[in-house]
């Protein structure tokens, strides 16, 4: 699928503000399974933009902006082209307890600072454990999104998986953490993905939307042969469903804090909220014709 | 020269005493020092320990211990008469060997982030490295200006029953401590200075020098003088006077977060005539408090962006970031092999025997000796958790076994060392053994300088080995002899010029107005170990 992208964010100060540096991880990736083909960072007031590719691969765009303002705009614009995933690899059990398959899996294994106490999870692991890792993946992904309301009202950006389970409600951030501790406590390597959904209905409608940045998972999956390399796969546990054309990754990290669409500070005391606004707009052929 | 025993000192039997032998009589080095100290009565020894104290604390060099009632209790900083000696045949060994360790570990963090080729050959697991809470993601890739990370190191030693010099623990991260080695030098020349009569000790008072010419060889300046700062977290911090002294002392300022800022990719200073471009920084704070946009957004105490002139190599920061990685405890037990892999050589200093408990075979052998041995948990610093096993309950050997079993990656586990005694003034004035470590500090620029001596922490309590600050510890100048030559060479260098020259000048302190004004932080702060490193130490 293709599709064209438009991310905008807009700070609106309540005075001047000066020494604004943000960093944006906004670049869809390129990966075996889509291509970025564009991409443009504007801001306003404008700067010197500068790039690097972070440790997990994902390209930051870096910027500073040091004279008073009292507004900020940045404007991503991205072209990506995006295929579907084969189905995922069916291996058993016994194949996630290799040491081949705990070197390919790394870090992604291991617990993070805030991983919730054993106890706490205990119950969801013994309910998606799976006949196999692949298994596991799907139906933890239906369990996350059964069992846990999407609610932006229970959690904010700085909340615990611990938090999520006491609300029993949160965000796509929260559904995906919850997500990769629960696939690590079943042996499973799993990293945190942001990226943008397409999110419209199967049978076509505008071909325009409005969405918003989005989290899922990759779990990495044993191949089915032994000497098979593991695959990463995705996964959307506040959807329920597996990653496919209409997930577009942006990049991935152990949590939120590796891969977070901005971060910035700045020096003033004016304060602002944030406005966000992600416009999909699909450019494959036939939805064109058909607009 | 006297050679029979010191009459008022007698070194327990079952450790390595570094001024008397197993024979009963001072060690050559030594035998001077200690009939000049014994010379002195131990009334007049005791007064000399009471003019110390009266003249740290008009001075303000003060430190706070928690007395019995729990209140901490403003002390003068714990000094102790008996200066300690090392031969220069031992300072050549350590000194080599500092040199060597510190190489390694600089080659090591490069080598963590970037080739990874330790991990390649199969010496070091991956998931180890990648797993310490100061491997630094933020800095993958990144070499430092002339790729030096290792700027200070401050690496503990111990001695252990046969005298043989060890590592104890690599403090490549913000080590701290040096002020005090400098202090006690400079009071020990004003205090007693017919103790250093006879002997050629190697000066440190050099140290801020050494640390500035190491800080301009790395920084990137491309023409003229390069301008280096030290940046402290602020007065509120342990070792803040450490950093005005060490700032003052280099002739730079000391500045905090809010007098740095990063334009495009270039850290520069405010200052009362604008901008000034800043090319090296000796910074005391951790990694993650340096920059709100890499490292943890929520510390108001970094500067944001500094990562971003830090890539684009526009400024040199000691330490580098993401050294903390080379010194965690799961690390050291590796570090004889990276000698071995980086340098193609044998370690000259050993390490501590150390059991790596994620191994199977080695855990056992563990836990089947938990009450001879001593635990550590990784990735801490300054004691935290420390269990010696001979000191230990039943109950709390159950406890870390429990512990152990539970997260075998998360602890260490040493051979109990018993570190070496040297005498030591009582509060009555007699001589008395007491248990030491020592902390060399060595700077790394151009080349790797080890400053003669370091800091020498002593354990003020009878038989403990606890030599940490906040727990009594005390400390002791330490001497590095010039040469062990015999007796006669030592009295050459015993004319009055001889001795003028060797007693460190430092023109530009004086006790009142280089120390004066800290004492208030120092008594707020020191409830905490200084820097989580300076902390104690058992072995």
């Amino acid at each position: 699928m293709h599709f064209a992208i438009d991310y905008l964010t807009e700070y609106r100060y309540d005075g001047e503000v000066v020494d604004n540096l943000n960093a944006l991880r906004a670049r869809p990736a390129t990966t075996s399974l889509q291509r970025c083909d564009e991409f443009h960072v504007r801001t306003d007031p404008e700067t010197r933009l500068h790039r690097y590719v972070d440790y997990f691969g994902t390209e930051v765009v870096e910027f500073g902006i040091d004279r008073p303002h009292d507004h900020l705009t940045i404007e991503v614009r991205a072209r990506v082209t995006t295929s579907a995933p084969e189905p995922p690899p069916e291996a058993p059990w016994e194949a996630v307890a290799t040491a081949a398959y705990e070197t390919a899996a790394g870090e992604f294994l291991l617990p993070l600072a805030g991983d919730p106490p054993a106890e706490r999870t205990a119950e969801l692991l013994r309910l998606t454990r799976g006949t196999s890792p692949a298994a596991t993946v799907r139906l933890l992904c239906e369990l996350l999104r059964d069992r846990f309301v999407y609610d932006t009202q229970a959690t904010f950006v700085g909340s615990t998986v611990d938090d999520f389970l006491t609300q029993g409600g949160g965000v796509c951030q929260d559904f995906a953490h919850l997500a990769t501790v629960l696939l690590r406590g079943h042996g499973i390597g799993a990293r945190y993905v942001s990226g943008y959904l397409w999110a419209a209905s199967p049978d076509g409608g505008a071909d325009s939307l409005e969405v918003a940045t989005h989290a899922w998972v990759e779990a990495l999956l044993p191949g089915p042969g032994e000497r098979d390399e593991p695959v990463w796969v995705g996964a959307d546990p506040t959807n329920g469903v597996l990653a496919g054309p209409t997930h577009v990754k942006i990049g991935h990290g152990r949590h939120y804090g590796d891969v977070p669409p901005i971060r910035g500070v700045y020096r003033g005391r004016a304060r602002a909220e944030p406005q966000a606004r992600v416009t999909m707009t699909r450019l494959d052929p036939q939805t064109s014709a058909r607009a | 020269m006297t050679t029979g025993p010191a009459p008022t000192y007698e070194p327990p039997s079952w450790v390595y005493d570094e001024a008397v032998a197993g024979d009963g009589r001072p060690r050559e080095h030594v035998a001077r020092l200690m009939e000049a100290v014994g010379a002195l009565a131990p009334e007049q020894l005791a007064a000399l320990g009471r003019r110390r104290d009266r003249t740290f604390i008009e001075a303000g060099i003060t430190f706070d211990t928690i007395g019995p009632d729990g209140q901490a209790v403003d002390r003068p900083f714990p000094l102790d008469l008996v200066p300690r000696v090392i031969p220069a045949s031992d300072w050549s060994i350590i000194k080599r060997g500092l040199a060597q360790r510190i190489r390694a570990l600089n080659a090591f963090i490069d080598d963590v982030y970037h080739g990874r080729e330790m991990v390649r050959e199969g010496l070091i697991p991956w998931r180890l490295v990648v797993s310490r809470s100061h491997f630094a993601r933020q800095v993958d890739g990144v070499r430092p200006p002339g790729g030096v990370y290792t700027h200070v190191a401050g690496l503990d030693l111990v001695r252990d029953n046969d005298g043989t010099w060890r590592v104890l623990e690599d403090n490549v991260r913000t080590p701290s401590g040096i002020s005090y080695v400098l202090a006690n030098r400079q009071a020990m020349t004003r205090l007693a200075p017919r103790l250093f009569q006879g002997h050629r000790v190697r000066p440190v008072d050099h140290y801020p020098q050494v640390l500035l010419e190491a800080l301009r060889a790395v920084a990137p300046a491309d023409e003229g003088e390069a301008t280096v700062v030290v940046w402290t977290p602020g007065p509120l911090n342990p070792a803040y006077f450490e950093h005005a002294f060490l700032a003052h002392q280099m002739g730079v300022e000391l500045v905090q977060a809010s007098d740095l800022v990063v334009r495009g990719d270039v850290c520069y200073m405010r200052t009362t005539r604008g901008l000034q471009r800043v090319h090296a920084i000796y910074r005391r704070l951790d990694d993650e408090f340096c920059d709100p946009i890499d490292f943890r957004p929520d510390s108001v105490i970094g500067v944001p962006g500094l990562l971003r002139a830090y890539r684009a190599g526009t400024v040199a920061v000691a330490n580098a970031f993401g050294t903390g990685v080379a010194d965690d405890k799961a690390i050291y037990p590796y570090v004889p092999d990276m000698i071995r892999y980086y340098l193609g050589e044998e370690p000259i200093l050993q390490n501590v025997p150390t059991y790596r408990l994620d191994r199977a075979d080695e855990r056992e052998h563990v836990l089947g000796r938990l009450d001879e041995l001593v635990v550590k948990p990784t990735s801490e610093s300054g004691g935290k958790g420390v269990v010696i096993g001979p000191h230990a309950s039943p109950a709390e050997l159950e406890e870390v076994r429990a512990a152990v079993l539970a997260e075998p990656g998360r602890y260490i586990a040493q051979e109990l060392v018993r570190l070496s005694t040297v005498p030591t003034v009582e509060a009555d004035g007699t001589l008395a053994p007491r248990h030491v470590d020592l902390r060399p500090f060595a700077v790394f620029g151009e080349t790797i300088r080890v400053i003669p001596g370091g800091l020498t922490r002593v354990a003020m309590t009878p038989g403990s080995m606890l030599v940490n600050s906040s727990m009594g510890g005390g400390s002791k100048d330490t001497w590095v002899l010039e040469s062990d030559g015999p007796a006669a060479d030592a009295d050459v260098a015993d004319g009055p010029e001889q001795g003028e020259r060797l007693l460190p000048a430092l023109p530009e302190i004086r006790w009142s107005s280089a120390w004066v004004g800290q004492a208030q932080q120092q008594q707020q702060d020191d409830l905490t170990a200084p820097d989580g490193d300076a902390a104690e130490e058992e072995a």
